[in-house]
């Protein structure tokens, strides 16, 4: 992976075709648990994440936050990956954003860090693996690539504020 | 000279819960394992439009205090808030300001 940097109006990055090939995997994952009924996967606690309690303590704001919210929530999430879908070089190579989809990008890398942050129990001591193959540290390794990407992509659009992104 | 007339009478005391109404709401930002302290900063100039010092003073503060009011008004705005902050999946809920 070549981390984002600016280039121009637009954020580049490059990704070998594994890599690709990980991220689109992940993709069909939170798609199928952003698709699925919300009755079915109460209590997921991946879904939990991503679609919180609006109220700490109060069920009844709780609920009413989540009729209010959560189908737009969902839908503005099927957005976010559709667009990651689209721009995503599933054989590897360039990712080229525009500010907007680099938004896109930055909102959904978040949420397959915390759906598998949540998935492995990510902690605050949580370090990288030091044996990345076997299935424990294959999913940290994962992890750790995705929060490689997602730090590259807030820096540099944290690094154009003030000009016009 | 014409001044302000002086009430016929003032309630002494507000009721309870007129002071509950009156109390603003707030949207509060918890600390989670996950979410990078630069991307909670990014997040917080993002939506709220604060500087880059006050956005990191806040995160500093979630990350340090375990959570952090990162804004009060009236409870339909807070709901909006929370929305928003979930929307870039930070952990943010909504409450009557204590």
């Amino acid at each position: 992976m070549k981390p984002f940097r600016r280039k121009g109006e637009e954020l580049v990055a490059r990704l070998v075709d594994a890599e690709a090939g990980i991220v689109g995997l992940l993709l069909d994952q939170l798609e199928q648990l952003l698709a699925a009924d919300p009755t079915d996967s109460g209590g997921d606690p991946v879904i939990e994440r991503l679609l919180p309690p609006g109220h700490a303590s109060d069920p009844e704001i709780a609920a009413d936050y989540r009729d209010l919210t959560e189908a737009g929530l969902r839908t503005g999430k099927s957005d976010d990956l559709a667009v990651v879908r689209a721009t995503l070089p599933l054989e590897g190579g360039e990712v080229r954003l525009d500010p907007e989809q680099a938004r896109a990008w930055l909102r959904t890398t978040n949420d397959l860090r915390l759906a598998l942050g949540t998935r492995i129990g990510i902690s605050a001591e949580s370090e990288p693996p030091e044996d990345p193959t076997d299935e424990e540290g294959s999913q940290l390794a994962v992890y750790y690539w995705l929060t490689a990407v997602q730090g590259s992509l807030v820096d540099a659009l944290a690094a154009g504020r003030g000009g016009r992104w | 000279m014409a001044g302000p007339l002086a009430p016929a009478w003032a309630p002494e005391t507000t009721t309870r819960e007129e002071s509950d109404l009156d109390r603003p709401w707030v949207t509060v930002v918890w600390d989670d394992p996950v979410n990078l302290m630069t991307y909670v900063t990014f997040v917080l100039q993002e939506l709220f439009g604060y500087d880059e010092p006050t956005a990191t003073e806040l995160m500093l503060q979630v990350h340090n205090e375990g959570k952090a009011i990162v804004s009060s008004g009236p409870r339909e705005r807070m709901e909006h808030d929370t929305n928003r902050l979930h929307a870039y999946g930070l952990w943010a809920t909504y409450q009557r300001d204590a």
